[in-house]
């Protein structure tokens, strides 16, 4: 009942949320010297991490080590995978969305560098893997990157895409022992070079693997996808696969990129750090999304908030306006 | 066996501390809604309309057929100022409510009797624009099918058939011609039970806010109000 998002907020957590951490912002050395004296953490699942609209410029700070080592000082994550008995396992949702927001917000909130920032995000994200591995769930797409993002300065994207890189690489083991899948979603033809590589062998290392699939929309826009399917389409309809008067919506949705998976529509969408839009996101994908805006940055969304929005998503009156037949459209 | 009891009887406790506390923020919501509709929390008292060129209202279609509630609400927003509206519900229940609609909003003209960007024209009448689900995908689907009618055409009289004509301004210019004419909605606001829009148009909901507002059967002018404040206060970013 607390993620209701009443139209009078009941109380705006970025104020009065204490944090969490008590550590002093550490210069790079001592930074890199506590996360090499973290042991590694089991199971150490992928965790990409970035914001999407708000996204932090680090220079010259990549870690160089193994994300899925902890940060000194901050709290383990060998929580409970335990499912709270106020969920049900057949309630749960096939298809989880989230756009993590509030990494950079975090951390100036602290006092710290934006890296750490970046860090406890990673943190979330991992938090979140191991949650949906343990109840099921089937897909997390995760909004990585935006069209839109392309704004942002050379320095910071490049950092992104290096940040991106290094950290699948570095979770490789975890994935393929997890039985990860993992899909990309978004135009890669303007990713480096050694991105694109990445992307396409971790692709095709996981391609059978069906525990989890994990997308990870990078250089992704609602709009652009749909142009895209738009597109194939009419090379279908040149190579005599379709004819004109056949196109509608549903062969239009049939070529969009999340046809990727065997669950494309997002049952629910969680969005942090308060914001309250989609920002381009799965735009067509949406129509009968669950929505859930939290007020906490994406750091902090951990068990107790994820356990909030299933309850809300769970609880809540799945309606399609009649569209499970056909709908007395007009 | 103490020690479970004691357990048990502290869960039920903890139980009952939240269900008051969710009682006491229920009833604090109404109070503050009604603080607002009275105009006595002063923050609330001038909003900086300019802001909010369009707002799009999506009602779920079974509440929809409660035309006087609906006439009500676009009556509390043309006091505020806000001037251009979209109304959707899934199945084109508020479409067929158009004419009772504009009997009683003598002052609102349909979008279509707009000439000019609705968003610029001088805010002496409301412009209401009614959209339902076939305005959505299938208006894409449609704005498509045109593109490729055209492409094809040129391809036949000797034209090289390009794969590249299609672009997000082509769909675009395709969509007003199928009769999309709506801009982005700055800000949506969803009245119903799910806490989703229903299908509403995906081109045109890319930075929009949405705010789910609980169903219709309940609204309140100060809740209205206070969405409307929040969205004035909101910084937009849009990817940088």
């Amino acid at each position: 009942m607390f993620s209701l998002r009443f139209p009078i907020a009941l109380k705006n957590n970025l104020i009065t949320y204490p944090p969490k951490r008590t550590t002093k912002p550490a210069p790079s050395s001592h930074y890199l010297h506590s996360i090499n004296s973290q042991s590694h953490l089991f199971p150490s699942q992928s965790m990409i991490v970035t914001k999407c609209d708000t996204m932090a410029v680090v220079a010259n700070n990549i870690p160089k080590v193994a994300l899925g080592d902890e940060v000194e000082g901050g709290t383990s994550l060998d929580e409970d995978l335990t499912m709270p008995a106020e969920l049900k396992m057949e309630l749960m949702p096939k298809h989880v969305a989230v756009i993590m927001d509030g990494n950079r917000r975090w951390a100036e909130m602290r006092g710290l560098p934006l890296s750490e920032g970046h860090v406890a995000g990673m943190k979330s994200l991992k938090r979140m893997v191991k949650l949906c591995l343990s109840w099921e769930i089937k897909v997390l797409t995760i909004f990585m990157f935006s069209t839109d993002n392309w704004a942002r300065s050379k320095v910071e994207v490049e950092f992104l895409f290096s940040l991106v890189e290094r950290i699948v690489n570095s979770e490789i083991e975890a994935i393929m022992r997890e039985r990860i899948k993992i899909s990309m979603i978004g135009d890669s033809s303007k990713l480096p070079e050694s991105l694109q590589r990445m992307i396409t062998n971790v692709e095709e290392s996981t391609k059978n693997h069906s525990k989890l699939q994990i997308i990870a929309a990078i250089n992704y826009g609602g709009k652009h996808d749909v142009v895209q399917a738009c597109k194939s389409v009419t090379k279908k309809v040149q190579d005599g696969l379709l004819h004109l008067e056949d196109i509608n919506e549903n062969i239009v949705e049939k070529e969009l990129q999340t046809n990727c998976t065997e669950f494309p529509y997002p049952d629910l969408l969680i969005r942090t750090s308060g914001e309250l839009r989609v920002s381009n996101f799965l735009l067509w994908q949406l129509a009968y999304t669950e929505f859930f805006f939290n007020q906490q940055l994406w750091p902090d969304f951990g068990k107790s908030e994820f356990v909030e929005a299933l309850s809300s998503f769970q609880k809540r009156q799945r309606r399609y306006g009649g569209r499970h037949s056909s709908p007395s459209i007009q | 066996m103490i020690g479970y009891l004691g357990l048990q009887l502290l869960w039920y406790f903890m139980q009952i501390i939240v269900s008051v506390w969710y009682h006491i923020s229920i009833v604090g919501n109404m109070f503050e809604s009604y603080f607002i509709s009275y105009e006595v929390l002063n923050k609330y008292k001038s909003l900086h309309i300019g802001k909010l060129r369009y707002l799009a209202v999506v009602i779920e279609s079974e509440e929809a057929h409660q035309t006087s509630k609906v006439i009500k609400l676009l009556q509390w927003l043309d006091s505020v100022g806000v001037k251009n509206v979209c109304l959707y519900d899934m199945n084109g229940v508020l479409k067929k409510s158009k004419d009772t609609i504009f009997q009683i909003m003598k002052n609102a003209k349909s979008i279509e009797e707009v000439n000019e960007d609705v968003t610029h024209h001088a805010p002496d009448h409301m412009t209401l624009e009614f959209v339902s689900y076939v305005d959505g995908k299938e208006a894409v689907a449609k704005a498509a099918n045109l593109i490729f009618v055209e492409n094809f055409k040129r391809h036949d009289i000797g034209g090289e058939l390009d794969h590249q004509i299609l672009l997000e301004s082509h769909l675009n210019q395709a969509l007003q011609i199928v009769g999309c004419k709506g801009p982005e909605p700055d800000l949506l606001l969803v009245y119903g039970p799910v806490r989703s829009h229903l299908g509403f148009p995906p081109w045109r909901i890319r930075y929009t806010e949405i705010v789910h507002m609980g169903s219709l059967n309940f609204m309140r002018y100060g809740s209205l109000i206070k969405a409307i404040y929040n969205f004035t206060k909101v910084r937009h970013n849009y990817g940088t």
